[in-house]
């Protein structure tokens, strides 16, 4: 991924001074969802390429924004429930309105997003302004006519999925078959049906019967992206299990249970913490699933359940500095990865502001930095390198100055292109690479 | 009283514990008991705070408890194979001071270590700042402390049974048949809850003060040690092993008494002792 051009949108402004929570591409990659904590939606869309502008082909500018969550206060259980968005899933686009799917920790949502760019015109009984004329001057009749007018975006709740989770929701999966989702918390994942909001489906139930024997919570699931009765959740000792609906209707025991041992010459302390699976996501082919923790990506290939198939290292220099990142509890962070859309390169976030990206057909990786500075429109993304001792060169930065607070949690791969999304805190950048812009 | 001085002693603890874990990470001198101990005693401090909290997060609550147990597992193991080798900063009851009970005097020492007490001081000749800021807490204490936590998970958020959501089809086969035993849970969880709850006037660990007196709590025991936790049951006293599962996690640090003339006081030392001497002075 050398030789990128870069195009950015820096949205610090548009959304103002809250925190990226999500990022998603729709699956045409001309829509671009952003959730924040301040419980906003901001929607981009991919300006068409024009010949007499070419240098703005391709740009991503704000569609809409709108607030899909409020802070809510649980009376029964004296607790605020947060306003944070914690994750968007776009429906495929089955006419001329898009659909998504927001969620808070506790409530889902399905908004419709629909473009009115044509007014009616020519009423017989009322004029332009809406009053109404008087009859005697009406002396023919007239049938209205459709005329253009400036593009409105008119966003609207359809359903609200409520009540349906005890713990925090940390992920919602839109099913293949396009009629069913699932939503996932800490102990339990839910199916829901689209047109349905006063019922789910528990299909997953990991809660004990004594809470003090509990031991392994859920962080993330998907759907298989093409077979719709396939699932997989990951879970905070690492694993991950397939589950198939088909075989039961309540899918506490799993198809498939995929784990590496524990490799004991990195045996510490801290093993089961970093081991936690932070996202998981199917490749788009659906052979393969890219699993997150702490200090690596892996990629698991379905048909083999005893180990990942290949590992990449994302920050292994932190190993070292695992205590310190205890205390502060970094450790904790859950960063999101992703794929690209051919699944020959995969992306995931860092600390300092950096990401990275794993070409798995070149063995070739690259850290890449997200940062005002470094990214003025078209400017070249310059690879950056960590160093831990030993040979400095210029430009490197050392493990002990790497800003902690500084970290890329969440970023989308433009679905067809070599175009992704970095959420940066409070900022949003778009790079594209203009010069390999087809997939290989 | 109780809350005097709290969140200048946590702050003092926090301080020195980003200097432990950075001497953690660079493997500076730390023996590996020592390190398991910083550990333990980071996770439990960690999970102490969390139950301060309104609605503590369940994967941190649940990963912390994963490693606590872990490493219980480690010393238990470790203690009914070589009893004598858990010693780093463990005071015998033998040389408690003559009327106070010396800063870091251990609660409840396993039961193998208790009997190796004369060893243990002849083994531990070195004094070492770090070694003396450490915390040691039992295994009781540490069964206790996740036990209490996941249980006020527990109560904090699974008040709402699921059953309510599911149709009356027979799409469910689990719920028919748990759906009133699963309520008749909840509402024995919140019971259990109120009753956590009930005596609410002395600290927001009242699970743990419920079965205690409060003279039991002041009778020869100074509280102002526990940087954490308000409620301390006697150290010395035979009753401690009854106490068991009802205790609150203490954290304090220790000291070897043996060599009492040579107590390197280190920075959460110092506060405590003045503490200490407020105590005495009667202020």
């Amino acid at each position: 991924m050398e030789g990128e051009r870069i195009c950015e949108v820096d949205s610090g402004d548009g959304l103002g001074a809250d925190i990226i929570s999500t990022v998603e591409f729709n699956h045409t990659g001309e829509l671009l969802a952003t959730g924040d904590k301040g419980g906003r939606v901001v929607i981009f869309q991919r300006e068409p390429e024009s010949k007499n502008e070419p240098y703005n082909q391709g740009e991503y500018n704000v569609y809409s924004t709108f607030q899909s969550h409020e802070p809510e206060f649980d009376y029964l259980k004296s607790l605020e429930i947060e306003e944070k968005i914690n994750k968007i899933k776009w429906l495929p686009q089955q006419n001329a309105a898009h659909s998504l799917l927001s969620t808070n920790d506790k409530t889902i949502k399905l908004w419709k997003i629909t473009e009115r760019d044509k007014r009616p015109e020519g009423y017989n009984l009322k004029d332009e302004e809406g009053k109404l004329k008087d009859l005697s001057t009406v002396t023919s009749l007239q049938v209205p006519v459709l005329k253009p007018m400036d593009l409105m975006v008119e966003v609207t709740p359809r359903r609200i999925f409520a009540n349906g989770h005890t713990y925090h929701v940390n992920s919602i999966s839109v099913n293949s078959d396009c009629e069913t989702y699932m939503s996932a918390d800490d102990l339990r994942i839910n199916l829901w049906h689209l047109a349905i909001t006063d019922r789910s489906f528990n299909i997953v139930d990991i809660k004990p019967a004594n809470m003090e024997d509990l031991t392994e919570v859920i962080t993330a699931s998907e759907f298989h992206p093409h077979h719709c009765n396939l699932f997989v959740y990951s879970s905070s000792k690492g694993s991950l299990r397939l589950c198939d609906m088909r075989a039961s209707a309540l899918c506490d025991k799993h198809s498939k249970l995929y784990e590496e041992p524990e490799d004991p010459s990195n045996r510490s302390f801290f093993s089961e913490i970093i081991s936690s699976v932070s996202d998981v996501k199917f490749s788009h082919s659906g052979r393969y699933m890219l699993t997150r923790d702490y200090l690596t990506v892996k990629v698991w290939d379905l048909n083999m359940e005893t180990k990942p198939v290949e590992t990449y290292q994302v920050h292994d220099y932190l190993r070292s500095k695992l205590c310190s990142l205890y205390e502060n509890d970094c450790i904790f962070d859950k960063f999101e990865c992703a794929w690209n859309g051919s699944d020959s390169v995969i992306m995931t976030g860092a600390y300092n502001n950096f990401f990275r990206m794993f070409d798995r057909n070149t063995k070739r990786d690259v850290t890449l930095e997200a940062s005002r500075e470094s990214s003025k429109p078209r400017a070249i993304l310059k690879p950056r390198r960590v160093c831990v001792g030993g040979k400095r060169r210029k430009d490197d930065i050392s493990v002990d100055s790497l800003d902690f607070t500084k970290k890329i949690l969440h970023t989308a791969w433009h679905p067809t292109e070599n175009i992704i999304a970095i959420a940066a805190t409070n900022n949003l950048y778009i790079f594209q690479d203009k010069v390999n812009s087809e997939m290989h | 009283m109780l809350g005097r001085g709290l969140k200048r002693k946590l702050s003092d603890y926090e301080e020195s514990m980003a200097g432990l874990s950075s001497a953690f990470d660079s493997s500076r001198g730390l023996s590996y008991p020592l390190k398991r101990q910083l550990v333990l005693n980071m996770c439990l401090t960690k999970l102490q705070t969390y139950k301060m909290l309104v609605e503590p997060n369940l994967h941190r609550s649940v990963l912390i408890a994963n490693t606590v147990r872990q490493i219980q597992e480690e010393m238990r193991q470790e203690s009914s194979q070589q009893p004598v080798s858990i010693c780093p900063g463990i005071a015998p009851a033998a040389h408690s001071y003559p009327g106070m009970e010396a800063p870091g005097i251990s609660l409840q020492l396993p039961a193998a270590v208790g009997q190796q007490e004369s060893h243990c001081c002849e083994l531990r000749s070195v004094e070492d700042p770090i070694e003396s800021s450490l915390l040691i807490v039992s295994d009781d204490d540490m069964s206790s402390a996740i036990s209490s936590i996941l249980k006020d998970l527990d109560f904090v958020e699974d008040i709402s049974p699921p059953t309510c959501l599911v149709p009356t089809g027979d799409d469910q086969p689990k719920f028919p048949e748990n759906t009133g035993l699963k309520l008749e849970d909840d509402r024995q969880d919140l019971k259990g809850a109120e009753c956590v709850f009930g005596s609410f006037e002395i600290s927001n660990s009242t699970s743990y003060l419920k079965d205690l007196a409060i003279d039991d709590i002041f009778e020869d025991i100074d509280t102002s040690m526990y940087d954490s936790d308000f409620c301390c049951p006697p150290l010395m006293s035979p009753r401690s092993p009854s106490l068991a599962t009802e205790e609150p996690l203490k954290t304090f640090p220790s000291c070897n008494s043996s060599s009492a003339n040579n107590i390197q006081i280190c920075r959460t030392d110092l506060s405590e002792l003045d503490h200490i001497m407020e105590i005495l002075v009667g202020s």
